[in-house]
């Protein structure tokens, strides 16, 4: 039973959701189309491109290091509003997993509760505003159940993961009040919010590492 | 068609600054990447409080040719029309802190806005105080509701830029400073007209046409549209109703002073923007509105867009004595 990602799991966790995004940048892009203008899925592999060529350059040491690095690149090269936002969402990770040993449930949770906190801070996004806050909110309350219920990590991972995918599912019946979609309004109809499903994968990825609830 | 002196447009915001550095005889550095630009001279004070904007390049000479004695210490340039990142911000600002914290004097657009608010979070981080004055003197995107983005930041942040840094050179504190400018801000408004839009580097179409008997009435500095169309007129006419636009939303009334700049867009000459602050001038008398100073000329552009903009600025004694102090900018000098 795994208590928590070794350094060599975050490793993998963000290579694996560079992986998972690269694939999903055509289904990004169109959706973005459909509610923006059509440039979150380059901007966003554009991003962990540089992000995969600066581990490749200065390989993680710490167990932090890959999130730090993901949030660094998107904080310097990402233009707009979603790439900085990212990016400070990459740094709650990398804050929380800074000198540990293991990334566990409870660095989990906290890492998604501050997430949570400064995007709504600094994009002043509400839940139901259709932006990627509509996957975050209810991971972070999943998470914080999982915690105080004393889920293993897999069930902790597990959790936030199917909170994540059902609010992204979500944002395909929400209008847009922030970000690119509010300009488009009811166009955007039917039409799942990148950002939101992105955050989806990144707990996705997350999931691959350590697998399955065993039961 | 427009043409533009470059050469790959994707490098003329690079090889600008790169000859805008060489130019400055060592008194400005450039650095590369991340990108900015930051006073070299010698004479700051330990503990003076550091003043850096920054935004989209494309506005030249804002932000950099405001870089210097008097004005301020460090300037973040982004790509044309872009604003800077946030890691460009934070470095701007750890090259210029002096240990009284940092100003971060910010036009009002969401990126910009985003990345200061974020790079301030960093800052913090690296034990630097950084606060932020937004500036939203533009009146043509007032919507009045609260709700969306807000008024754009135009041609105000030129006084506010000098005025807060003359108060830093005195040696005000940074919470002086950052009350000082947002009292500037409130009391300050923008109404920007167009005559031609701009072009970008390597486009030979500018961002929208106009016909030859109508001129863009509050105009944006990013090639956005304004809301209004009006009648192409003499400036006798137009300024009138610019100046409307102006006093009306500050409440200006008999015996009030102001600071006023008349700015050029891009490509509209010396003899065009002195000829409308005559008109602004007569105005304003007729009105009992007292011009304390004034600045006329090119100082705030949107590439080489043909247009003007007029900004009142509510002024008082300390305001006048700020604006009168020395300033030593490749851009701003007296």
């Amino acid at each position: 039973m795994t208590t928590g990602f070794t350094p060599a799991q975050t490793s993998q966790w963000v290579d694996g959701f560079i992986a998972t995004v690269e694939r999903a940048e055509p289904e990004l892009t169109d959706l973005d189309r459909r509610s923006g203008d059509g440039d979150f899925g380059t901007n966003m592999t554009t991003a962990l491109r540089r992000t995969r060529d600066a581990l490749v350059r200065n390989p993680p040491r710490d167990l932090g290091d890959p999130f730090e690095t993901m949030s660094t690149t998107f904080l310097s090269y990402s233009g707009g509003t979603s790439g900085p936002l990212f990016g400070m969402w990459f740094r709650e990770f990398a804050k929380a997993a800074r000198g540990g040993e293991e990334f566990g449930v409870g660095e989990l949770t906290e890492a998604t509760a501050n997430g949570l906190a400064t995007i709504q801070r600094l994009g002043s996004a509400k839940v139901g505003d259709r932006t990627m806050v509509d996957a975050i909110a209810p991971a972070a309350e999943a998470l914080e159940r999982a915690r105080s219920d004393g889920a293993d990590l897999a069930g902790a991972v597990d959790a936030a993961l199917e909170a994540a995918q059902r609010g992204a599912k979500g944002t395909s019946e929400l209008l847009g009040r922030k970000g690119r979609s509010s300009y488009v309004g009811e166009a955007a109809l039917g039409a799942a919010d990148p950002g939101a499903l992105t955050i989806a994968l990144f707990f996705q990825a997350a999931r691959v590492v350590v697998g399955r609830r065993s039961g | 068609m427009r043409r533009q002196f470059v050469n790959d447009p994707a490098d003329l915001v690079n090889e600008a600054l790169e000859g805008f550095e060489a130019a400055q005889r060592g008194r400005i550095r450039w650095n590369r990447d991340p990108s900015y630009v930051v006073r070299a001279d010698s004479g700051r004070r330990r503990g003076k409080v550091a003043l850096v904007s920054g935004g989209g390049s494309g506005h030249e000479p804002l932000h950099v040719g405001y870089v210097g004695p008097g004005m301020l210490d460090a300037a973040v340039p982004g790509a044309v029309f872009a604003s800077p990142t946030a890691i460009q911000i934070q470095a701007a600002s750890r090259a210029a802190d002096s240990g009284g914290g940092v100003v971060h004097i910010v036009k009002n657009y969401t990126g910009d806005v985003l990345n200061f608010r974020i790079a301030a979070e960093l800052l913090e981080d690296d034990g630097i105080r950084a606060e932020a004055v937004f500036v939203d003197d533009d009146v043509a995107s007032d919507t009045g509701d609260g709700e969306g983005p807000g008024r754009r930041g135009t041609a105000a942040v030129i006084a506010v830029e000098k005025l807060c840094g003359a108060a830093a050179e005195r040696g005000d504190d940074l919470d002086e400073i950052v009350a000082l400018g947002r009292r500037i801000t409130s009391g300050a408004r923008t109404f920007s007209v167009a005559l031609a839009a701009g072009a970008h580097p390597g486009q030979g179409r500018p961002s929208f046409d106009l016909a030859d008997d109508e001129i863009e009435f509050g105009v944006g500095i990013h090639g956005e549209r304004a809301r209004q169309r009006h009648p192409f007129a003499p400036v006798r006419d137009l300024v009138p109703e610019m100046v409307d636009r102006v006093r009306d939303p500050l409440g200006l009334g008999r015996g009030e002073h102001v600071i006023a700049i008349v700015n050029g867009l891009g490509s509209t000459h010396d003899l065009e923007l002195y000829a409308i602050h005559r008109e602004l001038v007569q105005v304003l008398a007729k009105e009992g509105i007292v011009i304390d100073r004034a600045l006329v000329g090119t100082y705030l552009t949107s590439l080489d867009m043909a247009g003007c903009s007029i900004t009142l600025i509510r002024s008082d004694d300390d305001l006048v004595d700020l604006w009168d102090a020395p300033v030593s900018t490749p851009a701003l000098t007296w």
